[in-house]
């Protein structure tokens, strides 16, 4: 698959990722790397482009649209990797994530634009069979919002796939977000993975709202 | 603020654009480093997959050596056999990482990451060498851990 003929698809994935956040599948590449990353969960969708300079860490750009309380954030977003574990049959990654930048009022949202801060940490443990995922974030948006969120995912493959196999994972996600209504929310989802492309679709059983993440690296 | 908006805006526009005209660049780049090297399909594992083999395992060395289509015709021409055990590799982001920081390298004819041995298989240019270090350096800048390493008939399944 080339990427020139892949880019009208990225393109209005990308746009439909904005248009409406997860455990993210490798949010840090290898040396030289670019990824793009789309989510879409009950409260925002969002589209992050990052480059990955050094194995350790990512810089991207990321905007962010909360359909809830109808802002948006534009912001830089570096991902640091504070350690990988590494086994012959596993791996095991930390991670720390934030990023700064502006945040915007939508849909006739009165407001100036505020200085926007988050940060959080992300985790994961994973077999070629097995996953366990967690992630937290607080971000801080002037009178727009102060959220926090953690989502915990664990998930299991029904096969093993080999390299340039479609791989396919069995999910389920719990988020827990204090400041909504419907604090805990569980979301089954399913992951196909081949080659350079991962894509989740699931639906949030407690709010009746879809989630639609990818991720393209190349 | 309204300008580093505009302007965050569109950089990730940018940013969505310009990575696919560099892959197009880089693909043109790996199209001239085949033509270099004749039977060179550095990017071609998705395709070859389906015709690997794990006939050589030998649980005494660990597996060896993969023979896919390129790896096959990389032996024919007479480079080396190296099979290094990777750690970490769970994944297809795993084997894209490894096949991109590996495949720029003009001593590798053919690879193969193989998610069920977890191993990498190369097979080098015909004269070309590559130390045991650079590949764990190489390892390191995809993100991974080399466990192992064997080469000549050791990679190919006959342990010495």
């Amino acid at each position: 698959m080339t990427l020139s003929g892949a880019r009208c698809p990225l393109l209005a994935l990308a746009t439909l990722a904005a248009l409406s956040h997860a455990v993210q599948a490798r949010p840090v590449s290898y040396a030289g790397g670019w990824t793009i990353i789309g989510e879409s969960d009950r409260q925002s969708s969002s589209a992050l482009a990052h480059y990955t300079p050094s194995p350790n860490m990512s810089l991207g750009l990321k905007t962010e649209v909360n359909r809830d309380s109808d802002f948006a954030i534009y912001s830089v977003h570096p991902t640091l990797l504070a350690k990988r574990w590494f086994g012959a049959d596993y791996q095991g990654n930390l991670y720390f994530h934030g990023g700064i930048g502006v945040a915007s009022g939508i849909n006739n949202r009165p407001g100036s634009d505020q200085m926007a801060l988050y940060g959080g940490v992300m985790a994961d443990w994973e077999t070629r069979s097995l996953f366990v995922g967690y992630r937290n974030r607080y971000l801080e948006a002037g009178d727009y919002a102060s959220q926090f969120m953690q989502a915990f995912r664990v998930g299991f493959a029904p096969y093993e796939g080999d390299s340039g196999d479609l791989h396919t994972w069995l999910m389920l996600e719990i988020d827990h977000r204090p400041s909504d209504p419907d604090s805990v929310t569980a979301t089954p989802l399913i992951r196909f993975f081949k080659g350079p492309l991962l894509v989740e679709a699931g639906y949030n059983l407690t709010v009746n709202q879809p989630l639609f993440n990818f991720t393209y690296r190349f | 603020m309204s300008f580093l908006r505009t302007t965050i805006l569109m950089t990730t526009a940018l940013c969505f654009c310009l990575p696919a005209a560099a892959q197009d660049n880089h693909d043109h780049m790996d199209h001239a480093t085949r033509d270099m090297h004749e039977h060179h399909d550095h990017d071609a594992q998705d395709a070859d997959s389906s015709h690997t083999s794990h006939d050589d395992y030998n649980p005494a060395s660990g597996p060896a050596l993969t023979r896919t289509g390129d790896i096959e015709s990389a032996l024919a021409q007479g480079g080396e056999p190296i099979v290094a055990d990777v750690l970490g590799v769970v994944c297809d982001f795993c084997a894209l990482a490894m096949n991109k920081i590996f495949g720029k390298r003009e001593e590798v004819a053919a690879i193969y990451v193989d998610l069920d041995t977890k191993a990498l298989s190369l097979v080098l240019v015909p004269g070309a060498s590559m130390s045991d270090q650079t590949i764990a350096d190489l390892a390191v800048q995809a993100g991974y851990r080399i466990a192992d390493v064997r080469r000549g008939s050791e990679a190919l399944g006959n342990p010495s």
